[in-house]
């Protein structure tokens, strides 16, 4: 470090330790004053002036003591308060003399940095810090990925002797835990609820790291056999199912038939495994001790040890699985390997990409938004030349001028920060509602937080310093002279400033017409897919998932003993036109099957959805019939093996022939939990297609069974309605439990919300997010536009006022203004518009009923956008247009 | 504004590194000295060419100071009473030598400069 440098340093070191100190008066400084002060009086007098005289003589001698003070109180402090005191009003008065200026940069920034904080938000809870869990950043999961797989495929389930050789063989892992879930059937006074459990092994809380909110967490005790049956309770159920009463602690729940007694209830950001109750689990090598629970399919997390790399785990623990796949072959793929994944990857893998893009999109908003707010900046530094000028004559320092701008921008970006936080406060309300269920961890919450908002106002510390620097330092750079000398503006621009000022403008155009387009696309798309016909009426429907208690409903028999009195109370109910009992809550079906047709030799596998259905089925959800004929009642009854397909079905597999009367054998229920031999199916009708993947993707093949055939898979009850379905809620329950008092109800509500939730809720986040961007665009667009042509007619008022007299009428200004303004417009719209078509190839995938280079879309978002500008470039044209040449001349 | 002015002069006049330069010779030349002592030398060597108020001494004062050139320590003054006293350190006279040969190379570049165009 040369000397010089290491001489400011000093000083920069003693200016901090005096502002660390805080400013305080310097007493040995005065008594010092006063001793000079004395001594000079005392030599006056020697010299034989009068001691009355001396003491001011020796005062005049001395100088200005306050000035002194202060030029030493500069060298010990970074910024002295009372300056920074009088720069704050300053800047408040300026300020608010320029409303219109102020509101129109805090509005602009307030968008920007508003946008900004909410998207950092939901990065912050979803991808940085999704789980609260102890060292949650190294915990991952292995999966057996055998050769032959694709991707992101593999087991993830594990046995427990599997678990333990795991857990006790490893070098990589400091911590490690198995979790296996499981349906809780809870008995309440009235009738049954249904909770998911997760059973946890010993260890798990103290690896978890987080202590209960009221009670404790399970101890290792807890674990022991014979130890009394604890559990404990997520803040989300405890608040859900008992309204955060704490006098439940130690009280006793029945679940799943076993007495349990509850210890404790998690903070609520615990939501591991989205289960509601944990219980205590001991995994041991023998199959048969495994008491209750989940059997072979336990997810197996560990927490890496600092320093160690995914290689090293994983080549660790496929070490392990070689030794298990000797052991137990069937449950090994050839070549496969281990491979481990962070938890959440699979949660939020898909939303990661685009939540970067989105970031990256609203950066540019906010460097956009500060571009201009630096363009209207420099306008008014223009118009504030004189100001300056004469401040600089008078004694400013241009270290002062510099910070008085710098303080001016500051308060902009203070107010805007406090606008843009209120801003993403709301809108981060509205995205949560407006997310997709499944889409983040339970573990998340979005919302603001102490680091988000440390972001926010270093943001917007450094968006003063980029719109506020290089107006500052070009302002107070000028010559003295410069402004006071008649020289005309015109040539003063900077071709440099302008070039850049023009390429933000058309940057702004471009992107903004991007993010337009856009969301263009996705409106369309989305209003597209609202008139996807379902192939079924989702209104006055009430749906809902039963829970029967295992051990009474084994049977197909058990289960349709069940049903069938139920069915008959409900349909006898005032305000319920019809129900009927389904294997499939729609518009989703997840069961496939394995199949042939008799007489047809596939030439691979044949695969269709199916779903066992009673008779009612398809007249509660109104799917129409193109061929043959529905279940009848007798069908259900005696359990007739027939089946109706989809149209789907038919196209793909028996194009050219009649389907009624052919056979098709499920190979798939053979091996199902409730195996139906010889499982031959006759169709006896073809119905039309209902959505049953989404509607981005085509409808899969399906075929319908009665119910009576096999009890595999999930119990659904479906009712059709004559009045508002979600009345129905508390009356179908009741006769639910009336039938059974042990059958569960879950995921109860109308087919349209669920529809709402499952189908349209991901396009619509897309068209909300893209339309909210394009609109803040356009915004900034406006204000862009604007500001620059404000700027450079500014410095153009000398021209036009010689332009005036040569005898220019107000049209051809007004023509000249505009025609600068929307030369730059077309420019950007040109890029805009090749910008957008490339976004339409992107997101094509999610664009249903509209194609990406849609011309309606082009022409109708670049009209938009063309008439913003105009506007936006008429008013500073007007203003130019008003200018008296004899004004601007002498003005100047 | 007056004060700004007045500000604005002491911030750009050349006497700023100047001043502190001839405080830190008149210290190194005639050791331990006071605010008072070192205008009373200043003013004597500068056969009143340089009429500076003398409260202006103390700013270059603690510049020095902060920089580690000079240290103080309170003695008593002609009037017995407590005065704080100024000394240079060892960091502060290589400073002095090291800014006097500067001072001297660019005195005599400019001298030969001006005399250069005085003969033409």
């Amino acid at each position: 470090m040369s000397s010089p440098q290491r001489s400011r340093l000093r000083a920069f070191a003693a200016k901090l330790r005096g502002f660390l100190r805080g400013h305080q008066p310097d007493p040995e400084l005065s008594d010092e004053v006063q001793e000079h002060l004395q001594l000079l009086a005392d030599r006056f007098v020697a010299q034989g002036m009068p001691r009355e005289d001396a003491a001011a003589a020796a005062r005049r001698q001395f100088g200005n003591a306050t000035l002194m003070q202060r030029d030493r109180r500069e060298l010990q402090t970074l910024l002295s308060i009372e300056a920074l005191w009088q720069d704050l009003r300053y800047a408040l008065r300026t300020l608010w003399r320029s409303r219109g200026f102020a509101v129109v940069s805090i509005a602009t920034l307030g968008l920007g940095i508003g946008a900004a904080t909410a998207i950092f938000s939901v990065i912050d809870n979803v991808l940085l810090e999704a789980f609260p869990y102890q060292g949650a950043e190294r915990l991952v999961f292995p999966r057996i990925h055998g050769g032959q797989q694709s991707g992101e495929e593999g087991r993830q389930g594990y046995t427990a002797a599997e678990f333990l050789e795991f857990a006790e063989n490893n070098h990589v892992f400091d911590g490690i835990t198995a979790t296996g879930e499981d349906l809780i059937l809870y008995k309440t006074g009235e009738g049954t609820e249904q909770l998911y459990s997760a059973h946890v092994t010993p260890g798990a809380f103290e690896f978890f790291g987080m202590p209960a909110l009221r009670g404790r967490v399970l101890e290792p005790n807890d674990y022991e056999p014979g130890a009394p049956p604890v559990f404990v309770l997520r803040y989300k159920t405890w608040m859900q199912w008992f309204g955060g009463d704490p006098s439940i602690l130690n009280k006793t729940f029945v679940l799943n038939g076993i007495p349990r007694t509850l210890v404790g209830i998690m903070p609520p950001r615990f939501g591991w495994y989205d289960a509601d109750v944990y219980i205590p689990e001991k995994l041991t090598r023998d199959a048969k001790a495994a008491s209750s629970g989940p059997a072979a399919n336990w997810f197996v997390v560990g927490r890496l040890k600092p320093g160690v790399s995914s290689q090293q785990a994983e080549a660790d623990l496929t070490v392990i699985a070689q030794r298990l796949a000797k052991i137990y072959p069937q449950d090994y793929p050839a070549h496969f390997t281990v491979q481990i994944r962070k938890i959440g990857s699979t949660v939020v893998g898909r939303f990661e990409a685009t939540l970067y893009t989105v970031l990256a999109a609203v950066a540019l908003l906010l460097l956009i938004a500060c571009s201009n707010v630096a363009n209207l900046m420099l306008a008014r530094a223009t118009a504030r030349e004189k100001e300056f000028a004469l401040r600089a004559v008078l004694g400013a320092g241009r270290k002062r001028l510099v910070r008085l701008l710098m303080v001016e921008s500051l308060v902009l970006a203070m107010a805007a920060a406090t606008l843009g936080v209120l801003l993403a406060w709301g809108g981060l309300k509205a995205l949560v509602a407006a997310l997709p269920p499944d889409l983040i961890p339970a573990e998340s919450v979005i919302g603001l937080n102490t680091r988000v908002l440390a972001v926010t106002l270093c943001v917007a510390a450094l968006t003063a310093l980029i719109f506020g620097l290089v107006p500052a330092l070009q302002s107070s750079r000028r010559d003295l002279n410069d402004p006071l000398r008649d020289t005309g503006k015109g040539v003063s621009g900077g071709f440099r400033g302008r070039r850049l000022r023009d390429a933000v403008v058309v940057l702004e155009v471009a992107l903004s017409l991007t993010l337009l387009i856009g969301a263009g696309l996705m409106m369309r798309s989305f209003v597209a897919l609202r008139e996807v016909h379902l192939g079924l009426r989702p209104d006055h429907v009430f749906q809902t998932l039963l829970s029967l208690p295992a051990e009474r409903y084994k049977t197909t028999q058990q289960a349709t003993g069940f049903f069938r009195p139920l069915l008959a109370r409900l349909k006898a109910l005032p305000g319920v036109e019809d129900a009927a009992r389904s294997s499939a809550l729609p518009p989703y079906n997840y069961a496939e099957t394995n199949m042939e047709v008799a007489g047809e030799t596939p030439d691979q596998d044949w695969r269709a959805l199916f779903q066992n259905v009673s008779q009612e089925y398809f007249r509660v959800l109104r799917i129409e019939f193109k061929k043959g004929r529905a279940f009848t009642e007798a069908d259900i009854n005696d359990a007739r093996k027939v089946a109706v397909v989809n149209e789907a079905f038919v196209r793909r597999y028996l194009p050219t022939k009649d389907p009624i009367g052919r056979r098709v054998r499920l190979t798939g229920l053979e091996t199902s939990a409730d195996p139906a031999r010889d499982p031959w199916f006759e169709i006896v009708g073809v119905a039309a297609d209902v959505t049953n993947q989404g509607l981005q993707v085509p409808i899969e093949p399906e075929l319908w069974i009665p119910c009576t055939v096999t009890n595999s898979g999930p119990q659904v009850l479906i009712v059709r309605t004559s009045q508002d379905p979600a009345t129905m809620m508390n009356v179908v329950r009741q006769t639910v439990w009336a039938t059974d008092p042990g059958v569960a109800l879950a995921y109860s509500g109308t087919l349209e919300d669920h529809v709402n939730e499952r189908l349209y809720a991901g396009p619509r986040l897309g068209f909300l997010l893209m339309t909210i961007f394009g609109c803040i665009g356009l915004i900034l667009v406006t204000v862009g536009v604007y500001s620059v042509l404000a700027y450079s007619t500014t410095l153009k008022t000398h021209e036009i006022g010689i332009r005036m007299a040569l005898g220019a009428e107000r049209a051809d200004v007004l023509g000249m203004v505009v025609r600068t303004g929307l030369r730059l417009v077309a420019v950007g719209m040109a890029i805009g518009i090749a910008m957008g078509l490339v976004l339409g190839r992107i997101i094509g995938a999610q664009l249903v009923g509209v194609t990406a280079y849609d011309p309606a879309t082009l022409a109708a978002t670049s009209l938009l956008l063309a008439a913003t500008s105009a506007v936006a470039c008429w008013i500073p044209a007007g203003r130019a247009a008003r200018v008296d040449p004899m004004v601007a001349l002498r003005y100047q | 504004m007056a004060t700004e002015t007045e500000h604005a002069h002491r911030e750009i006049g050349a006497a700023a590194g100047t001043l502190d330069l001839m405080v830190l010779k008149t210290l190194y030349a005639l050791g331990p000295l006071h605010g008072f002592g070192i205008a009373r030398r200043i003013e004597q060597v500068s056969r009143d060419v340089l009429q500076l108020n003398e409260d202006t001494v103390y700013t270059p004062l603690l510049r020095l100071q902060q920089q580690g050139w000079i240290a103080a320590e309170w003695g008593a003054s002609e009037r017995n009473r407590k005065a704080k006293f100024y000394c240079t350190t060892k960091r502060g006279r290589k400073q002095l030598e090291a800014q006097t040969r500067n001072w001297e190379r660019i005195s005599g570049v400019i001298g030969r400069v001006l005399r250069l165009e005085a003969e033409e």
